[in-house]
């Protein structure tokens, strides 16, 4: 049995994680359309440009939509896990894990912060939790 | 659906009044086959349901390998070359005209549009589709079956994707865990009640039930979840004059259509983006067939988890957006309902096999339309195939009809 998956980068996705190991987010950037998307992609999904770059991103916005896992997809999870879709405030929308007190407490429209914690060597993975946690 | 098929029966073969062919050669399903459906066959492979698959489809259409000059089926091997569809040609021994190595082209309404426009067009005259790919097998919880970069780190997973459209419709429009749980019930039920089914035998479930079994992935309990196991299935497509003479009525293909978002499972399924995804599909398929929704008799539809058939209650039209939840649960999808929705007891409770459970869904709706179906729903005249779903982000539909 193998753990949790570990992403491998490519050359699309090196300077995510680059810039994950600093502790920034930094998203793909369009500057022909605008648009700013997730994940890395070699066109960009607005004008299939291929010049797009990486800004940062202020790591804040609103959960979209959220499962809590009870049944994680294998081993190395540490279920059950709140499984969400965060919108950025600043343009982008990335799958990632809002970790509150309990999981139950992830609901749609929360404010969350990104959160980096190491997961190997080389990645940095974005967490996010709640803006203002519950007291 | 009476005027829709007057209509149709009033035509000469040949000469469709929907989905009117331009050259006169009009395609239709002549045979179905599908192995049996469990949830290991460890004394069975891929090849030998593939075989089995596609040998019972050939004989169910009353023909001989030799008249099949088309395979768009799975070739697993061993033997041939694994994943080259062209490995048919010895086996049924014959060169072939028309063939296809895409998995997914190769199985449900996606298959069945290629074979029956390479039929139409006249690139082949008789096209078997289908297979048997074994996905279960060792597996865990099922996934898109090559590394994600971004999407296997976080634990996500063909449940969980769909998870995320639920609870986002269930947010907008007030959707019901009862509701979903409705659905579950209802078609598990039917399958409780098909000898054929996996879960045979096993239930009859309340919505209750379906409530108190173990969560695996908010809004889904383990009962709103589809069963997962092995088997093949396979159709053979021809035209309406080489059917003349055939043991079954032919069943014709009045319309299809298909439509894709992005590709499985690499980014979240985001109910803004995919919550309506096959609308568009459906409006094309229908109007090709020359139907409306309310004329389909019977529904064949993907059914993953509860959620899914109530978000396709919206997009193929039987009522409005974020108006599936009361839909399905009023009974409407049961087998004496206005919109019969798997009678086999579908992926919940009859079979889910990989890709061919697509092929599955168009077993079905031949049945019913031939009138040979476990639950037979009355005269039925029409059905609508319906593959895939949100949370991976592509819908391919097919509209069948009784010729008389």
């Amino acid at each position: 049995m193998t753990g949790r998956p570990v992403p491998r980068p490519t050359p699309l996705s090196e300077p995510f994680w680059e810039a994950a190991r600093r502790g920034e987010l930094v998203i793909p950037h369009c500057p022909a359309c605008g648009l700013r998307f997730f994940v890395p992609e070699p066109a960009c999904p607005g004008c299939m440009s291929g010049d797009w770059r990486y800004e940062a991103s202020a790591g804040r916005g609103a959960v979209y939509s959220v499962t809590v896992v009870h049944r994680a997809p294998g081993p190395g999870f540490d279920a059950p896990f709140a499984l969400a879709v965060v919108d950025l405030d600043d343009g982008g929308t990335l799958l990632t894990h809002v970790d509150a007190a309990d999981p139950d407490d992830v609901v749609i429209g929360m404010r969350v912060r990104v959160d980096f914690r190491p997961f190997t060597d080389r990645i940095t993975l974005p967490y996010f939790v709640p803006e203002n946690p519950a007291r | 659906m009476a005027a829709t098929l007057a209509a149709t029966s009033s035509a000469r073969d040949g000469e469709a009044v929907n989905g009117e062919p331009v050259n006169g050669r009009r395609p239709v399903v002549v045979g179905v086959h599908a192995t049996e459906q469990a949830l290991s066959l460890p004394h069975r492979d891929a090849m030998d349901l593939a075989l089995e698959a596609v040998s019972g489809a050939i004989a169910d259409a009353g023909l001989t390998p030799a008249d099949i000059d088309g395979a768009q089926v799975d070739w697993p091997g061993p033997g041939g070359v694994p994943g080259e569809g062209s490995s048919w040609a010895r086996a049924l021994g014959r060169d072939l005209r028309w063939t296809s190595d895409s998995m997914l082209d190769n199985a449900g309404s996606r298959g069945l549009l290629k074979a029956a426009a390479a039929v139409q067009a006249g690139y082949a005259d008789t096209v078997v589709v289908g297979g048997c790919k074994l996905v279960s097998r060792g597996a865990g919880p099922v996934g898109a079956g090559v590394p994600l970069e971004f999407a296997d780190v976080w634990g996500s997973y063909v449940v969980a994707q769909f998870a995320l459209v639920a609870a986002r419709h269930m947010h907008e429009y007030g959707t019901t865990s009862r509701q979903l749980a409705e659905v579950a019930a209802t078609i598990r039920n039917n399958g409780t009640t098909n000898p054929e089914a996996m879960m045979y035998g096993r239930g009859p479930y309340t919505a209750d039930d379906v409530l108190a079994s173990r969560m695996v992935a908010t809004p889904f309990h383990l009962l709103d979840c589809c069963i997962v196991g092995e088997g093949g299935a396979a159709l053979v497509v021809t035209t309406a004059e080489r059917a003349r003479g055939l043991p079954h009525p032919p069943i014709a293909v009045l319309g299809g259509a298909m439509e894709y978002h992005q590709a499985a499972y690499a980014n979240p399924a985001l109910h803004r983006e995919v919550g309506q995804l096959g609308r568009d599909a459906a409006a094309r398929a229908y109007a090709m067939a020359g139907i409306g929704a309310h004329d389909v008799d019977v529904f064949s539809l993907y059914d993953p988890n509860s959620f899914e058939i109530i978000r396709q209650l919206e997009i193929l039209g039987l009522c409005g957006e974020g108006e599936g939840g009361p839909l399905a649960a009023s009974g409407s999808i049961a087998v004496g309902g206005k919109h019969p929705v798997n009678p086999d007891g579908g992926c919940l409770s009859y079979a889910w096999n990989g890709t061919q459970q697509m092929t599955l869904k168009v077993v079905e709706a031949v049945r019913q339309l031939r009138g040979t179906a476990v639950h037979q729903i009355a005269d039925a005249e029409l059905a609508v195939v319906g593959n895939a779903g949100s949370g991976a982000q592509h819908y391919e539909m097919s509209v069948l009809g009784r010729i008389r």
